[in-house]
């Protein structure tokens, strides 16, 4: 810093001073935290402060979500009986009754009656499957680097959601089905939770195409009523422009646009007194602070070419087929290394309900999407592990939904919302565990059946939040928007 | 029809009071989804016995025991699911028809078969949107003082209801700075403010609406809007190759088409029949074809049924605010559309296809021309896709066009038309003919001057040829001969040509004259003879050509295999040419049919038309939406049972029904909307109006007016209006999305499509050219850093300061600055923060060692800082 600078603005560094910090918008940007939710708050409500509610075991959060719904009996849930009465009628096999179950109502919350097709002919499995590193959990054979880390994962077996229309995609990213309207997104919650672990950075970033219009868009990382501050920010994966607008504009010196920014908030801080209701503005002013901070911490998390060959190596930078990605985990890894809080990456967008939406060539499809992401998502787990951060960071593999145990079509499977697989690791996850289990034939999750709010609620219990404490005046919550922490796969 | 009709008259002979009236509700409101293969809920209501064995919940109905019987609980509410789903409730009086009736025993007597027929057509549910908007009548309200007009009103009523109590008026400035980026998309001067801040009259207000409705700017602001939902897009596919895959070329012509219209308040009806069908209704109007970009814009070279998809799905969505793409694989889940009344919608659009006629001035269509759609086939036949599948067309019945009947009014006839020459046969005007004859004989000119280029070459080599080895002076005299030799071939093709075409120009002339010409037969006969001779000329240049290709591919060292085999096949090709037999002259351009199907017009006069129950409703949301911010029905695609309700629905009926009545004027809506009490007040909810915001928090009911931020276009088009460099001239070709930055033009006027866009307005949610029926308002660090580093921002702010005056006095900068850039008055404090800025900045700046005159910079970046204040981009 130049000495002359001493004598610039004392009125500003005054109110720097107060906060005790070295940029103004931060300062600011801390003061208007959480604010913005509850105008009309009733006594006593206080917004989040940004600490956790108890001790974490968590610091942060990858987020993998695989987009049009992963087979669960191809994947992670073997069904050997599919193989058994493969081609029979549903009713011809001693699993006649499966589609009379109860948890076929119970499931669904209807908002949409008689929506919910069951594909009666058993379909085979397309893949086979092999007990896997200690533990002996069975994985498919589309996984053979995810295998070898599955003593650091917890399979959850017996998630369900309420729809089979690929709405599911939000609903899983905010516990609410598309048709009843935007909520907060699980990312949103822990960004509007917990403070800051890097000023510098977003602290919710998505990676990827988000998912389609048609299916929650832009609010599958949203935060609705939260206020925007609080929905993850979108980052392309280009090292070598990582980020649009970054560079100074022409002509303009380092000082100068400093200088500037600086004016802005100050300007800011007057118009936030004149409209403290305006949570547009709240987050612009917030966003325009982060900006100025991201236009040299985002490329510096960019940048590849500080890995060496071997982790690029691991992460299938070198493979075609693997590469793109690769990198979406590599720079996952680079984020939360720098302190991102949240990091949701997105697989499988195709301008519609997603890529993995297999109603017809399953095993093709989901041949080439596993390898797509297996050495990837095996690449980030061993990579995580091997800098110690698998301890404190929860990497989550998820999907809207599982496939029917029939077929669709000559070789397919439909949507299937009653039961299906997903699976979390690190961050105090027990590894080598299996929590839940879906019936004979992968059709309903009967065993420790989990909506998909308890996954919600596992990452917010390990991060060291409750859920019920951050709920926002006028905005209840029910129990079933809350979820339960999976204390099974807790270590 | 008949079927209900027995119905009725069987009842009418029962005995017991409620029975009819209780099978007809049920009739309307139960069974449609309650009955048939795909009953729901597994519960089948179209038989006593059928009723009382119920469905997946157990029994329906318990005859004797109204309060007992799951129907009866559910449709009065009791338990849930409520019924019927989604859709209004039974009324008191039905509910106490159905009650008494299970009490009496639910006797379903004689009308049961009738009732039970499975194969019924779906009858409708009585849902709002798909009735005719009847007129309501202006409420009353208390607080007559927030009444500027009805829609006020009607607001009023609202707020009242729910004891909301409205906020005051917007200071005049601001509601001038919010009604011009409204109605024209960028700010006021200062001078304009000055002036209507001066305007004693007390219909300045007023005066300012008409001003800025009868401004050109207008059509180009609400025709970006049109464009969203009409989902322009410029062509798109290969641009290195120049393949076009989706979307047409030219498409700039019907985004100009688009903002004229709407400048010359064209009504709604209209430009709705001008889009689908300009080419049946105005054949001859070259410029009301440019409507039909809007079909054109579908064109998927490699996947017709996705383009017929398309025109499908987004004549329904954007015009009638309904979704049917469901129905394309099956029976509509929430809507009552069959299936096949899908494929009969996409009948409408079967027969057309996409081309690119002729425009003055250009005969290469690939450089210019006017894309747009005709009828190929009037009898390509539609089927019903089974499950969707295009592999699976149900051959068994060819699908007559139809609107579904879920809008209760029917397709009015449709009549073949017979289209005029000029368009079924478009190279056939004289311009064209003119402009043909003008490139055959300007292509003789260069076919000379080429010529006299290689004589001269082949003179230079002869000269030359002395002072280079045997070997080389050979190839170099061969070369040059060879293309001297082809050069006179080409001279020779291009004279006959020009004499070939005259020929065949006089030929068609002949043909096509009224009556034609009786010495037409002479006339083909010498254009044969013409265009034979013409033929075999340019025939024996290619094939010269051809061979010398593969002269010099065979001579490469090594020998490039591709490029031989390529001009053999050339030289096959062409030798070809020389031997094939031709029969009668070649029509100066093709000939397409001279009938359309009519089946567009008759699609587009019944969207069109002041009873459909749609069309004026969702036209009217959506100008709702972009003049307050959100939108009357949140759902603006979907009227249907899966969207959801009006939060007023009496305003959005009398708004739909002003619109008819004003002829569907646009710009009489803007009027009223704009002129609307509830558009002037304030965007702050003030601090005495918490019960307001606790209340209702989401303003759904308009107790003060939405800040907005401003869309991507008028970001850019405002920093560009306020350096006074922006470029205000209209239409023309899409310019390259890369220049956004550099070129002034507003932004309306760049490339646009899903692979090129300029990134300046992707940054600020600029339209999905695929789908944007509602733009995201998204707030991410990308867009501050885009208004703090873009050129433009920085660039136009030192062009701003210097307007603003560069040499000011600080106090008075900092005043001019805030009301040019913010369009209001700084505050004391913002006062004194800017003054101290320009006192300090300059010396810093100094130090810096930032070129230029400090003083003048610091007010350059005080400029800049205004454009990056939350209030610049804000709409209050």
């Amino acid at each position: 810093m130049k000495p002359n600078r001493n004598f610039h603005s004392v009125g500003r560094r005054g109110f720097l001073a107060d906060m005790g910090m070295g940029f103004t918008g931060l300062a600011l940007g801390a003061m208007l935290n959480g604010e913005s939710v509850a105008r009309a708050a009733t006594e006593g409500w206080r917004a989040p402060d940004g600490k956790p509610h108890f001790a974490p075991k968590a610091k942060r959060v990858i987020w993998l979500f695989m987009i049009g719904g992963v087979s669960h009996v191809e994947t992670f849930d073997p069904k050997p009986a599919l193989n058994k009465y493969a081609g029979m009628r549903l009713g011809d096999t001693p699993f006649k009754d499966f589609d009379q179950n109860p948890l076929v109502k119970k499931n669904l919350r209807e908002v949409i009656v008689g929506l919910h097709k069951i594909e009666p002919n058993l379909y085979p499995l397309q893949v086979g499957y092999k007990k896997r590193g200690q533990s002996g959990i069975e994985v498919s054979d589309w996984w053979p680097n995810v295998s070898e880390c599955i003593d650091d994962i917890a399979v959850v077996r017996s998630m369900w959601t309420t729809d089979n229309n690929h709405g599911a995609q939000m609903q899983f990213h905010t516990g609410r089905h598309v048709l009843e309207g935007q909520f907060p997104t699980i990312g949103s919650w822990v960004h509007y939770g917990l403070g800051s672990l890097n000023e510098n950075l977003p602290q919710f970033v998505v990676l990827g195409e988000p998912v389609d219009t048609c299916c929650g868009g832009l609010a599958a990382h949203g935060a609705a009523y939260l206020g925007p501050e609080h929905g993850g920010v979108q980052l392309a994966v280009r090292p070598e422009d990582p980020l649009a607008f970054s560079k100074l504009g022409p002509g303009v010196s380092k000082e100068e646009q400093k200088s500037e920014f600086e004016l802005v908030s100050e300007f800011s801080r007057l118009s936030m007194a004149q409209y403290p209701d305006d949570a547009a503005m709240r987050a612009r002013i917030k966003s325009y602070e982060l900006a100025f901070r991201m236009q040299t911490a985002v490329p510096e998390v960019m940048k590849f070419s500080e890995e060496n060959e071997a982790t690029r190596r691991m992460y299938g930078l070198d493979q075609e087929t693997t590469k793109p990605f690769g990198e979406m985990c590599l720079a996952a890894r680079r984020m939360a290394e720098s302190g991102v809080r949240f990091v949701q990456v997105f697989h499988g967008q195709n301008g519609g309900a997603g890529k993995w939406d297999a109603h017809s060539n399953l095993k093709k499809g989901h041949t080439d999407l596993c390898q797509q992401v297996d050495k990837p998502i095996a690449g980030l787990l061993k990579d995580l592990k091997q800098r110690g951060m698998l301890d404190d960071t929860i990497v989550v593999f998820a999907t809207e939904f599982g496939r029917t145990p029939g077929s669709e079509g000559t070789n397919g499977r439909n949507h299937h919302p009653y039961g299906f697989s997903v699976w979390m690791a690190g961050g105090g996850i027990k590894g080598g565990v299996v929590n839940g289990a879906t019936d004979e034939i992968g059709f309903h999750a009967v065993e420790n059946r989990h909506y998909v709010t308890d996954i919600h609620a596992t990452i917010l219990h390990q991060l060291g939040l409750d859920g019920k404490k951050l709920e926002v005046p006028g905005r209840k919550r029910l129990e079933i928007d809350l979820g339960n922490p999976i204390h099974e796969i807790i270590a | 029809m008949l079927r209900r009709l027995a119905l009725l008259a069987s009842v009418a002979m029962c005995c017991l009071a409620q029975q009819p009236r209780a099978l007809s509700i049920l009739q309307q409101r139960c069974i449609p989804c309650h009955s048939g293969p795909s009953k729901k809920s597994g519960l089948d209501l179209s038989s006593r016995e059928l009723a009382i064995q119920g469905g997946d919940r157990g029994p329906a109905i318990v005859p004797g025991k109204a309060k007992e019987s799951l129907a009866y609980r559910v449709a009065s509410h009791s338990e849930k699911p409520h019924m019927p789903l989604q859709s209004p409730k039974l009324s008191e009086a039905d509910l106490t028809v159905l009650a008494e009736w299970i009490d009496q025993g639910a006797e379903y007597g004689a009308a049961a078969k009738a009732v039970a027929s499975a194969d019924a057509p779906l009858p409708l549910p009585n849902h709002w949107s798909f009735r005719k908007p009847q007129r309501p009548a202006v409420p009353v309200v208390a607080t007559v003082e927030r009444v500027r007009n009805p829609i006020d009103a009607f607001v009023a009523a609202e707020r009242e209801k729910r004891k909301l109590t409205a906020v005051g008026p917007a200071v005049p400035r601001m509601l001038l700075r919010r009604v011009y980026l409204d109605l024209v998309g960028v700010p006021p001067t200062k001078e304009e403010m000055d002036k209507f801040l001066a305007d004693p009259s007390p219909n300045a207000y007023e005066a300012v609406v008409d001003r800025l409705l009868a401004d050109s700017r207008y059509g180009e602001r609400w025709g970006r809007h049109w464009m969203d939902i009409w989902r322009y897009s410029d062509w798109y596919g290969w641009r290195k190759g120049n393949d076009v895959r989706n979307s047409q070329r030219f498409m700039w012509r019907w985004r100009d088409w688009i903002v004229e219209s709407l400048n010359r308040d064209k009504s709604y009806d209209r430009m709705i029949l001008e889009m689908l069908a300009a080419d049946e209704v105005a054949p001859q109007d070259t410029d009301a074809m440019r409507a039909t970009g809007f079909l054109a814009r579908n064109y998927s070279k490699y996947d017709r049924d996705g383009w017929m998809q398309d025109a499908v799905d987004h004549t329904a969505l954007g015009m009638l605010g309904i979704t049917v793409k469901c129905a394309r694989c099956h029976d509509h889940k929430f809507d009552p559309i069959a299936q096949e009344e899908y494929y009969r919608f996409r009948a409408f659009f079967e027969p057309y296809d996409v081309r690119v006629d002729r425009v003055p001035g250009e005969v290469d269509i690939t450089k210019d021309g006017l894309s747009r759609v005709f009828d190929v086939d009037v009898q390509r036949p539609t089927y019903l896709y089974v499950r969707g599948d295009i592999q699976q067309p149900d051959k068994a019945k060819v699908l007559t066009p139809s609107v579904p009947r879920l809008f209760g009014f029917p397709l009015g006839s449709i009549e073949q038309v017979t289209v005029p020459l000029d368009s079924y046969y478009p190279d056939h005007r004289s311009f064209v003919q003119k402009d043909l004859l003008a490139k055959a004989k300007a292509d003789v000119e260069q076919a000379q001057a080429d010529l006299a280029k290689k004589e001269e070459q082949y003179a230079t080599v002869g000269k030359d040829v002395a002072k280079l080895s045997v070997a080389e002076g050979y190839e170099k005299m061969r070369v040059a001969s060879d293309e001297l030799a082809l050069a006179k071939k080409t001279l020779a093709a291009a004279k006959e040509n020009v004499v070939a075409l005259g020929a065949r120009v006089a030929a068609d002339n002949a043909r096509f004259a009224s009556p034609p010409d009786a010495a037409y037969e002479n006339f083909a006969t010498e254009a044969r003879t013409a265009e034979r001779k013409a033929g075999i000329l340019k025939a024996d240049e290619d094939v010269t050509r051809a061979q010398m290709e593969l002269d010099k591919a065979l001579r490469a060292t090594p020998t490039d295999e591709k490029m031989v085999g390529e001009a053999q096949k050339r030289l096959t090709a062409a030798s070809a040419s020389l031997t094939q037999a031709t029969d009668g002259y070649h029509t100066v351009g093709t000939v397409y049919e001279n009938k359309s199907s009519g089946r567009r017009t008759a699609l587009a006069r019944w969207i069109g038309s002041p009873d459909n129950p749609l069309t004026a409703r969702v036209a009217m949301n959506h100008i709702w939406l972009r003049h307050f911010g959100k939108p009357l029905v949140p759902t603006v695609f979907d009227f249907g049972l899966n969207g959801k309700p009006p939060t007023n629905p009496a305003l959005l009926d009398w708004l739909a029904t002003e619109f008819v009545r004003s002829g569907w004027s646009m710009k009489a809506m803007h009027r009223l909307m704009v002129t609307s009490a509830t558009y002037r007040m304030q965007s702050s909810a003030g601090t005495e109006n918490n019960s307001n915001a606790a209340a209702d928090p989401d303003n759904e009911y308009l107790w003060r007016m939405n800040p907005r931020r401003m869309e991507a276009e008028v970001v850019r088009d405002s920093i560009l209006s306020l350096s006074g460099e922006l470029d205000l001239t209209m239409g023309g070709p899409d310019i390259d999305e890369t220049k956004g930055l550099e070129s002034n033009r507003r932004s309306i006027y760049f490339r646009h499509s899903p692979d090129t866009q300029m990134e300046f307005l992707k940054t600020f949610d600029g339209a999905n050219p695929v789908e944007c029926y509602l733009r995201s308002e998204s707030v991410v660090p990308q867009q501050a850093l885009a208004l703090a580093n873009s050129q433009i921002s920085v660039e136009k702010a030192r062009v701003l300061a210097a307007k603003i005056g560069i040499s000011a006095a600080p106090e008075a900068f900092v005043k001019s600055a805030f009301e040019t850039i913010l369009g209001r008055l700084p505050s004391a404090e913002e006062q004194a923060v800017g003054v101290r800025f320009l006192q300090r900045e300059p010396d810093l700046l100094a130090s810096w060692q930032v070129p230029g005159p400090p003083a003048a910079r610091a007010r350059e970046d005080f400029v800049h800082v205004l454009l990056n204040h939350n209030d610049f981009v804000t709409i209050r």
